[in-house]
C-alpha cells in the first residue's frame, strides 16, 4: 500500500456502471491522490445472465441463438466455438466449402469487432471523428452478413457440420468490393491516427506489460501479440482452414497502448488477405455436412447399413453429447475464446465453461492503472478491449 | 490406464498424483490431491507450464465432489506444438478448500473468484477471495447440480 503523496486523505471515487467510456455496465472503485491513480478495484457482474446455467438445460441447437450475445460485437467467433466444441467432442468433419465459409464469416467479424474497437478507443481518448467512419465500413460487413444470414448481428449462423445455408448468389462479388474499398480506409485510418501527434502523446508508453507479464496474467490475443509473443491460435491450433493461406501473426514488441493499436490495424490488414485468398479459393460441394453421428456402439457401422445412423441435412435435435471432456478454442479478436465442455451422455452438456478472453485480459487492469493519471485510466482501458456481454457473461 | 509422459516424469521424480488418462484431443490430465496442489504447482510452473489459459470449477455429480480444472500450457519462442497439460483438483462438499495459484498463475485472479462464486471452493491465499459476477449477498452456489433458483415461480403461477 503506498502512501498518499500530496495530502492525507486519498479520494475514492467510483467510475461506472453507466459510464459512457466504461464499455458496457463496467463499474470501476478508483483510489486517488489527486490526478494519481493509488488503486483501481474492477466490480463486475452487471450484466450477469448465467449463460452457462442456461447451457446445462438446453441442447446445443437451442443454446445456438443465444450465444451471440456473450461477445456481441464479434458474434461469429460465439458460434464458432458453440459448434466447434461438440464437432471435436464426437468427431464431426465438416466440408470444405462450410470451413470455407466460416473462415470468411469469422475474419469479416473480426474487422468488424476490430472497428468497432477502433472507434469507440479513439473517442475514449477525445478523438470523435473515427468513431463515425467506423460506421461506414462496419455497416459494409454488417450488409454482408444480412445477405448471407438474415441478421446483421445475432445471426445464428453455424450449425453443428456445417453453416445454416450457402452464400447467396452474387455474395462472393460484393464481399471482394468491400475487401479493396476496405484496404483504401484502412489507409485512411492510419493516416489520420498513426502519425498523429496528440494520439501518440496519449498512448506511446501508456500501460506498458512486458511478454512475461502478460503471459502469466493469461493474456490472450492483440493483448499478447502487442507484449512481442507471437501467439495466435490461428496458426498455434491449426483449426477450420487457416493453415491453407497465406498470412502473417501480428505482433509489436514495445507493450504499450501504442503496440496494442498496431496489432489491430495489422490484424485487420491481415483478415482482408485471408479474406480474398479465400473467396477466390473456395471450393464447391455441400455447405453442411450430410451425416451427422452414427450410433455410438458401431462406430465403425457399415456406410448405409441398418445400424448406420444417417441424421438428414441438418444437425438432430437430439444430438448427444458422449461422456468426455475437453477445451476447445478459437482465436476471437478479443483473443482465446474457449470452451470446457463436460458430456453426460445425454442432450445438455454438463458443463458447459465459457472462458472468454474480455474476462481474463480484464484483470490485469488495475496493475496497469496503478500510478497512472486518472485519465489514462480510458486509455488503458480502452486498448485492453474489453465488451461486457462476455466478461460477466 | 495409458499413462502420458508427464506422469512418468512426475513418478520419476516422485511427484505424489495420479493419471486421469488423456482428454477428448489428447491432453493428459493429471489428478492431483489439494493439499499437494501448492507445492505441485510451483514444480510445474518452474518446469515451464507458463501460461494458465483456464480455471473452471465444476460438480462432478449431485452430492459428490467438486473438482477445479485446470488447462496449462508452455509458451515458448517458435514453438509450433506447444506442450499442455490438464490438472484436476477434487474437493468434498462439506469443506471445499483448494490452495489458491493466484501467487504462480496471475490469471487465476478473477476465474478463481468466479469458482468460488459459482461453485463455492474456498481458494486459499487468494487476495481478494469474494463473489465476482453474483451480488455479494447472494446465497448458495449457482453452478452445483443440487442448486435451487430462489423465487422461481413458472409463469403460469404469477398473476
Amino acid at each position: 500500500m503506498s502512501l498518499p503523496l500530496t495530502r492525507k486523505d486519498l479520494m475514492i471515487v467510483n467510475m461506472g456502471p453507466q459510464h459512457p467510456s466504461m464499455h458496457g455496465v463496467l463499474r470501476l472503485i478508483v483510489t486517488l491522490d489527486g490526478e494519481d491513480v493509488i488503486d483501481c478495484e474492477p466490480i463486475l457482474g452487471y450484466l450477469h445472465r448465467g449463460m452457462e446455467k442456461i447451457a446445462e438445460n438446453r441442447t446445443i441447437i437451442q443454446y445456438l441463438p443465444y450465444v451471440t450475445r456473450w461477445d456481441y460485437l464479434a458474434t461469429m467467433f460465439t458460434e464458432a466455438i458453440t459448434v466447434n466444441a461438440p464437432e471435436f467432442l464426437e468427431n464431426i468433419q465438416i466440408p470444405q466449402r462450410a470451413s470455407y465459409i466460416r473462415v470468411i464469416m469469422l475474419e469479416l467479424s473480426r474487422i468488424a469487432s476490430h472497428l468497432l474497437w477502433l472507434g469507440p478507443f479513439m473517442a475514449d481518448l477525445g478523438a470523435q471523428t473515427p468513431f463515425f467512419y467506423i460506421f461506414r465500413e462496419r455497416e459494409l460487413i454488417y450488409d454482408l452478413f444480412e445477405a448471407a444470414t438474415g441478421m446483421r448481428m445475432m445471426h445464428n449462423y453455424f450449425r453443428i457440420g456445417g453453416v445454416a445455408a450457402d452464400l447467396p448468389y452474387g455474395w462472393i462479388d460484393k464481399c471482394l468490393d468491400f475487401c479493396d474499398y476496405f484496404l483504401r480506409g484502412v489507409i485512411e485510418y492510419q493516416q489520420l491516427i498513426t502519425q498523429n501527434p496528440i494520439f501518440l502523446e496519449r498512448v506511446e508508453g501508456v500501460g506498458f506489460i512486458s511478454g512475461e507479464e502478460a503471459v502469466n496474467w493469461g493474456l490472450s490475443g492483440p493483448m499478447l501479440r502487442a507484449s512481442g509473443i507471437q501467439w495466435d491460435l490461428r496458426k498455434v491450433d491449426l483449426y477450420e482452414s487457416y493453415n491453407q493461406f497465406d498470412w502473417k501473426v501480428q505482433w509489436q514488441k514495445e507493450g504499450d497502448s501504442l503496440a496494442r493499436y498496431l496489432v489491430r490495424i495489422g490484424e485487420m490488414r491481415e483478415s482482408i488477405k485471408i479474406i480474398q485468398q479465400a473467396v477466390e479459393k473456395i471450393p464447391g460441394g455441400p455447405y453442411e455436412n450430410l451425416e451427422v453421428r452414427r450410433f455410438k456402439k458401431a462406430k465403425n457401422s457399415e456406410w448405409n447399413d441398418f445400424e448406420y445412423r444417417f441424421l438428414g441435412k441438418k444437425p438432430s435435435p437430439n444430438f448427444e453429447l458422449s461422456k468426455q471432456e475437453l477445451y476447445a478454442r478459437v482465436e476471437a479478436p478479443k483473443g482465446e475464446l474457449g470452451i470446457y465442455l463436460v458430456g453426460d451422455d445425454s442432450l445438455f452438456p454438463w458443463r458447459w465453461k465459457i472462458r472468454p478472453p474480455g474476462f481474463i485480459n480484464l484483470q490485469i487492469l488495475p496493475q496497469l492503472v496503478k500510478k497512472m493519471k486518472l485519465a489514462d485510466i480510458m486509455t488503458i482501458l480502452g486498448s485492453i478491449d474489453i465488451i461486457m456481454g462476455e466478461v460477466d457473461r | 490406464m495409458q499413462q502420458g509422459w508427464l506422469s512418468n516424469w512426475l513418478v520419476k521424480h516422485e511427484v505424489v498424483h495420479r493419471s486421469l488418462g488423456f482428454d477428448h484431443r489428447g491432453i493428459e490430465t493429471l489428478q492431483i490431491k489439494a493439499e499437494d496442489w501448492d507445492s505441485i504447482a510451483v514444480i510445474l510452473y518452474v518446469y515451464g507450464y507458463n501460461y494458465l489459459r483456464s480455471q473452471c470449477a465444476y460438480d462432478v455429480a449431485p452430492g459428490g465432489s467438486l473438482a477445479s480444472v485446470y488447462h496449462l500450457t508452455r509458451i515458448q519462442y517458435g514453438i509450433d506444438n506447444p506442450e499442455e497439460v490438464c490438472i484436476k483438483v477434487f474437493a468434498q462438499k462439506d469443506n471445499p478448500r483448494i490452495p489458491s495459484v493466484f501467487w504462480i498463475w496471475r490469471s487465476s485472479d478473477f476465474q478463481e473468484r468466479e469458482s468460488f462464486d459459482m461453485v463455492g471452493i474456498s481458494y486459499d491465499n487468494h487476495p481478494r477471495l469474494k463473489r465476482i459476477l453474483m451480488p455479494e449477498s447472494w446465497i448458495g452456489w449457482p453452478l452445483r447440480k443440487d442448486y435451487i433458483t430462489p423465487n422461481f415461480y413458472e409463469i403460469q403461477d404469477a398473476h
